[in-house]
C-alpha cells in the first residue's frame, strides 16, 4: 500500500462513501422486500392448494435457475418493453428482491417441512386452529431453523448488489470502477472494495451467530 | 410499447450460445469436483478438535464466503501474475471458482458431519476400523446423504456463478450473450434466450439431484 | 348577415383545426423543452470520453457533446440529467425511451443505424497500439515480426479480433470487459500491446508519462455520433443543428475548448466566407 494509493483513496473518499451508502440501501431494501415476499412464497409452497402451489413452484424454480446478473438485466430492459418503466435503482432492487424471495421461500418451506409431524398433530390434539398452530408451534420453530440460512442469504444479497453496477446504479463497485478509470489503480481499489464488502458481510455473519445463539433451543 | 421483439438475430447466433453453455457447464463441473475435495478436507478441519487445523480452515471459509466472487476472479487473474503465478483465463477462473466452491461446500459438509451420530464412529472403532477407514466408508457416505439437498442447491448456484467468467473474457454463456448484444443490440431477446438456457440447465441439474436423493433416501 | 356567417364559418374552421393541431405528433423537442432539462445517456468509466472527475462530476468529450445540445436547448449547458449506462445499454435505452439522446463513443454502423437514428459525426476515431516503454517490442514493426507470440489486449467487441488482425495478422487477441483491464493486462505482462482508440491511449499516456509509448501505427477509422430514437425528424434535426454549429459556427469555441481539454490538440477555426461544408 503505497502513498500514491492512499492519496488517491483520500481524494476519492466522497464517491466511495456514497457508493457504499447506495450498496447498503440496495441490500437492505432488497432483503426486506425479498423476505416478506419469500415468507409468502414459502407458505404457498408448503400449504398452498394445487394450482397455487404449482404456480409458486414454477416461479421459484425459474428465478433460482437464472443467474442474478440475468435477472437484473431483464428487470431493467424487459419490463420497460411491457410499459413498466423503472429507473435502474428500482429495477435492480426489484430483481434482487425477487431473487431473495425465491431463496427465502425455499428456506421457509424447508424449515416448515423439517418440523416433525407430531408437533402439528399435538397442536391439533389440544384444539389449536391452524393459524394458532402456525403462530405458536410451527412458526417459532421454523424461524429458529431458517435463521442461519437467512443470514447467509442476506450476505449473498450484499454481494449480489455489485451486479447493479452493470445497469448504471452508482453503488460501491461502480464508484470503484469510476475511480479506477481516472486513477488506473485497478488492483488497489478492487482490493479496497473487496475489503469493505468483507467487513460488511463479516458483520452480518457475526450478527447472525448472535441471533442464532439468542434463539437457540436451551439444552 | 413501440419495441417489437425480433429473435432472428439471436437464432442466427444460437450455436454460439450453446457453445457458451457447454463451456459454462465444463467450468462448473471441474470447479465443483476440485472444490468438493477442498471442501471435504476443510470440513474435517472445521470439525477437528485440533486448533491448528480448525483455525486456518475457519479463516479460509470466512474470508472467501464474505468476499464478492467478482473481486476474487479479478484478483486471481490480475494480481497472481504479479506474485509470479501465471495462469490462462480458463485455468484462473476454474481455480477461483474451485476455491470459492471449497468454502461453500466446506460449510455444507460440516453441517453433514455434525449430524452423523458419534455412535457410528464408535461402532466403527469397535469392529476394528482405522480412523481413515471410518471416514471413507462410514462417515463420508452418511454425511453425503445428510447434505444432498443443500449440496444440490450449492452446485446449482456455483453453476450460475460461472456467468462471472465473462468479466475476464472467458467465452461462456453470459460472455457470448453480451457479445451478441454488442453485435445486434437485441439485448432483450438475447437475455430471454440466455436465461431460458440457464433455467433449463438448472432444472435438469435439480431433477438429477432429486433423483439421486430419492435413490439414496433412507428407507422408512 | 354576411359577417355572422363568416364568423360561424371561421369558428367551424377553428373547431376543425384545433383537434387536428392537437393530434399532430409532438416531437421529443417539445417534450424536452417542456421538461426543462435534457436526459443524456452516457457511461462513467472511460476517460477521456465519459468519466468522473476527482470532484465526482461527470466529464469528458461525450459529456461535452451533451452539454452543447443542452446549451442550444436552454442556453445552459448544465441542464442535463445523466443516465449512467454500460456500452451494451446504449441502443436499448434509446429505443425504450430511457434517454433523449445517447453520446457514448458510439461507432456508426449500418446495423445500428437500422435501430436508431445517428446524428452528424462529432469525432473520427482510429485504433492505435500502446507498448510498455521498457517492453520486449520496440514498435509496430517489431510486433508484426513477433507473429503469433505477440498477445494484444483489446476491448470486447464483435469486431475486435478482425480489427487487431488487420494490423497484426498473426497476433493472439485477448478481449476484456473494460478499458482499465486492457491497460492492466499490458502492465502485468499478460499482453504485449494494448490496442484501443488512439484518443484513449493518448489520454492514458499523458496520465502516466514515461511508462508507455505509442507503437506508431494507426488504422481502422470509425465515426462517432450521438444517437436518438428513430422516427422523430424534428428532434434529430435540432440535435444535428446544435452539433453542426458547435463544429462550424457560433459554438465553435465551446467545441474547440473541449477538444483541447480531452485530446490535447488545438483546432483551426473554420474559415470565414464560403462555408466549409461545400468545399
Amino acid at each position: 500500500m503505497d502513498i500514491a494509493f492512499l492519496d488517491q483513496l483520500w481524494a476519492a473518499r466522497i464517491p466511495l462513501v456514497r457508493g457504499l451508502g447506495i450498496s447498503i440501501s440496495i441490500s437492505l431494501l432488497s432483503i426486506a422486500v425479498g423476505t416478506v415476499l419469500g415468507v409468502l412464497v414459502g407458505l404457498a409452497l408448503t400449504y398452498g392448494a394445487r394450482p397455487l402451489n404449482w404456480l409458486v413452484r414454477g416461479y421459484t424454480d425459474f428465478i433460482r435457475g437464472t443467474p442474478v446478473l440475468v435477472l437484473v438485466l431483464a428487470s431493467y430492459y424487459v419490463l420497460s418493453t411491457v410499459g413498466i418503466d423503472l429507473g435502474p435503482f428500482q429495477a435492480g432492487v426489484l430483481a434482487l428482491a425477487v431473487f431473495c424471495s425465491s431463496h427465502v421461500g425455499e428456506l421457509v418451506r424447508g424449515a416448515l417441512q423439517s418440523i416433525p409431524k407430531g408437533q402439528s398433530e399435538a397442536a391439533k390434539a389440544i384444539g389449536l386452529t391452524f393459524p394458532q398452530t402456525f403462530a405458536y408451534v410451527l412458526g417459532p420453530q421454523a424461524f429458529r431453523q431458517a435463521l442461519p440460512a437467512w443470514v447467509n442469504t442476506a450476505a449473498e444479497m450484499v454481494k449480489a448488489s455489485t451486479l447493479l453496477s452493470i445497469i448504471g446504479v452508482g453503488e460501491l463497485l461502480l464508484s470503484t470502477q469510476e475511480v479506477i478509470s481516472r486513477t488506473f489503480m485497478s488492483l488497489e481499489f478492487y482490493f479496497f472494495a473487496g475489503f469493505l464488502y468483507f467487513v460488511i458481510n463479516y458483520g452480518i455473519e457475526r450478527f447472525g451467530r448472535y441471533v442464532e445463539r439468542k434463539t437457540a433451543v436451551p439444552s | 410499447m413501440s419495441y417489437t421483439l425480433n429473435f432472428a438475430a439471436v437464432w442466427r447466433s444460437f450455436d454460439l450460445l450453446l457453445q457458451g453453455l457447454a463451456l459454462s457447464l465444463g467450468l462448473a463441473v471441474v470447479a465443483i469436483l476440485a472444490g468438493s475435495v477442498l471442501g471435504l478436507v476443510t470440513a474435517f478441519g472445521l470439525v477437528s478438535k485440533s486448533e491448528v487445523l480448525r483455525r486456518p480452515a475457519g479463516l479460509y471459509v470466512t474470508i472467501i464466503r464474505n468476499t464478492p466472487i467478482l473481486v476474487l476472479v479479478l484478483f486471481s487473474y490480475f494480481a497472481l501474475p504479479q506474485l509470479g503465478i501465471r495462469l490462462g483465463k480458463i485455468e484462473s477462473f476454474v481455480l477461483t471458482l474451485a476455491v470459492y466452491a471449497g468454502a461453500y461446500l466446506a460449510e455444507v459438509f460440516r453441517g453433514g458431519l455434525i449430524a452423523v451420530p458419534p455412535g457410528q464412529r464408535e461402532a466403527g472403532l469397535a469392529i476394528g476400523l482405522t480412523e481413515m477407514q471410518i471416514r471413507t466408508s462410514i462417515i463420508i457416505p452418511l454425511m453425503l446423504r445428510n447434505v444432498l439437498p443443500s449440496l444440490g442447491s450449492t452446485m446449482i448456484s456455483l453453476f450460475k456463478d460461472t456467468s462471472l467468467a465473462a468479466a475476464i473474457a472467458v467465452p461462456e454463456l453470459t460472455f457470448e450473450a453480451r457479445k451478441i448484444n454488442v453485435e445486434t443490440f437485441r439485448v432483450i431477446e438475447t437475455w430471454i434466450v440466455a436465461s431460458c438456457l440457464y433455467v433449463a440447465t438448472c432444472s435438469l441439474l435439480a431433477a438429477l439431484m432429486r433423483a439421486v436423493e430419492r435413490r439414496l433416501a433412507v428407507p422408512r | 348577415m354576411m359577417k355572422s356567417f363568416t364568423m360561424v364559418a371561421s369558428l367551424a374552421v377553428a373547431a376543425l383545426a384545433l383537434p387536428a393541431q392537437a393530434q399532430q405528433p409532438s416531437s421529443k423537442l417539445d417534450e424536452v423543452l417542456a421538461r426543462g432539462h435534457l436526459i443524456l445517456g452516457t457511461g462513467s468509466t472511460n476517460a477521456p470520453w465519459h468519466f468522473k472527475s476527482a470532484e465526482d462530476k461527470l466529464q469528458g468529450f461525450d459529456v461535452d457533446m451533451g452539454r452543447i445540445v443542452a446549451k442550444a436547448l436552454f442556453g445552459d449547458p448544465e441542464k442535463i440529467e445523466f443516465v449512467n449506462q454500460s456500452s451494451d445499454a446504449r441502443i436499448p435505452n434509446i429505443t425504450t425511451d430511457k434517454v433523449d439522446i445517447t453520446c457514448q463513443f458510439m461507432t456508426v454502423t449500418g446495423e445500428r443505424a437500422q435501430q436508431i437514428a445517428f446524428t452528424i459525426p462529432y469525432y473520427r476515431e482510429g485504433v492505435g497500439l500502446m507498448l510498455k516503454a521498457d517492453g520486449k517490442y520496440a514498435d509496430y514493426e517489431a510486433l508484426k515480426a513477433g507473429g503469433s507470440s505477440v498477445t494484444v489486449s483489446v476491448l470486447q467487441n464483435v469486431y475486435a479480433e478482425d480489427m487487431v488482425h488487420a494490423a497484426l495478422p498473426e497476433a493472439t487477441v485477448d478481449q476484456y470487459e473494460s478499458q482499465d483491464l486492457i491497460y492492466q493486462a499490458l502492465e502485468s505482462g499478460r499482453a504485449d500491446a494494448a490496442a484501443t482508440d488512439q484518443s484513449s491511449l493518448a489520454w492514458y499516456m499523458t496520465q502516466n508519462p514515461g511508462r508507455y509509448k505509442d507503437a506508431g501505427y494507426g488504422w481502422n477509422p470509425q465515426t462517432y455520433a450521438c444517437g436518438v430514437k428513430r422516427g422523430d425528424q424534428d428532434w434529430l434535426n435540432f440535435v444535428n443543428t446544435a452539433l453542426h454549429e458547435a463544429m462550424t459556427g457560433v459554438e465553435f469555441d465551446f467545441y474547440a475548448k473541449s477538444f483541447k481539454t480531452w485530446f490535447g490538440k488545438d483546432l483551426t477555426p473554420p474559415q470565414i466566407g464560403f462555408p466549409v461544408e461545400y468545399k
